[in-house]
């Protein structure tokens, strides 16, 4: 019987290896279909396109809030942001590699910004900033997406010093200057300072032994020599940041 | 008596059925693999776009482009691009008309897959500029 059984598994042995290849042959091709499906779904290609043109199209208009409060800022008129984003919405529309785009944009108008912009220089501190809403509408070949952003420009200053006397109507005066971007520190690519003296703005230069010590985190330590009667430094402070916008605030000295 | 002669030549046929069986699995994969490649070829677009926002992201390709700087513009792409894609660039302004009078390519366009993109390019510069960029791309044989 033993003998019987032996036989039987020796002669089927050749199709127990085929039936045992065939298992193998399939587990191979099931997980690599498995790993191709599972790549195929996470890599969807339409999604990823249209999320690149939304990020695209949102560069875009942030690019353009900054030209215009650049423009506006060095003495520009208000509805140049307008003027620029209709323009672009108008560009983006023609473009048609993804599908049908709708750009509609809204600028900010309250009580602190008027047609989308803010210039409010003050004493001690001065604010330059673009605050515009979008609604996007990509009608692409696959999907529509609609998304809704704000875009806020924000270039701001703090001004604060004092003075020491040093002969006669000489005062060395101390400033400490803070530049911001959208509320984070930042670098300032120019710095004028001014002076208030009998009347009439003059730059500090190095005549006045003009010193910008620049601290790497946004904060500028100025100091400079004047010769004015007053009790008082009446100083101005313009900077531009990195994206040449100009913002400027004042700030009044006294003796430490 | 003639099955047992003929019993070596068959177990033969079978392993060699087995082997053939084994390797046509690894052939359907390796077409599975070839397909993917496909893919990866069609994500080129995906890829030149990418490359052109983050050259945009911080207001260099604006002004890279207000500059007319093209070979500048060449090797900032080049740079920015992976290794073994040659592009293509042409540059057209507002009322699209073409900018560069030369070719901003970093070598001929061949390779098995080729992509394009269009892009709208916003200067930071106070004076409001745009630009429409076409890129073709193509992976480098």
């Amino acid at each position: 019987m033993k003998v019987h059984t032996r036989k039987i598994a020796a002669d089927s042995s050749g199709q127990l290896l085929i039936v045992t290849a065939l298992a193998i042959a399939l587990l191979i091709s099931s997980t690599v279909a498995y790993i191709y499906e599972l790549n195929t779904k996470t890599n969807s290609k339409p999604t990823q396109s249209l999320s690149n043109f939304v990020l695209a199209l949102k560069v875009g208009t942030r690019n353009a809030a900054i030209s215009s409060l650049a423009n506006i800022s060095n003495g520009g008129e208000r509805t140049i942001l307008w003027a620029n984003l209709n323009k672009l919405s108008q560009l983006f529309t023609s473009i048609r590699n993804i599908g049908f785009c709708n750009l509609n944009f809204t600028l900010a108008n309250d009580t602190q910004y008027d047609s989308g912009t803010r210039i409010l220089w003050n004493t001690n501190s001065g604010v330059s900033s673009a605050y515009v809403s979008f609604v996007l509408s990509v009608y692409g070949m696959v999907e529509n997406v609609t998304a809704n952003y704000i875009i806020n420009i924000t270039t701001a200053i703090r001004v604060s010093g004092y003075f020491t006397r040093t002969e006669g109507d000489g005062k060395l005066v101390n400033l400490t200057c803070k530049v911001y971007n959208e509320g984070d520190y930042t670098l300032a690519k120019n710095m004028s300072v001014f002076y208030e003296n009998l009347g009439s703005w003059t730059l500090a230069n190095a005549s006045n032994n003009l010193s910008i010590v620049d601290y790497g985190n946004g904060t500028y330590a100025i100091s400079f020599n004047a010769n004015i009667p007053s009790e008082t430094v009446h100083v101005l402070v313009k900077v531009y940041d990195m994206r040449d916008i100009l913002v400027q605030a004042e700030a009044f000295c006294n003796e430490s | 008596m003639i099955k047992r002669q003929n019993f070596g030549q068959i177990r033969i046929l079978e392993a060699f059925l087995a082997v053939i069986i084994i390797f046509s699995a690894f052939a359907i994969s390796a077409n599975f693999t070839v397909t993917r490649c496909n893919v990866e070829n069609d994500d080129l677009a995906s890829v030149g776009l990418q490359a052109l926002m983050q050259l945009d992201s911080d207001g260099s390709l604006g002004k890279l482009l207000d500059e007319e700087n093209w070979k500048g513009l060449r090797e900032t792409l080049s740079l920015a691009l992976p290794a073994g894609i040659s592009f293509n660039m042409t540059v057209y302004n507002e009322q699209m008309q073409q900018v560069n009078p030369t070719i901003i390519s970093n070598g001929a366009l061949i390779g098995q897959k080729t992509a394009a993109v269009e892009y709208v390019c916003v200067s930071r510069n106070p004076l409001f500029h745009c630009y429409v960029i076409y890129l073709q791309l193509a992976v480098a044989k």
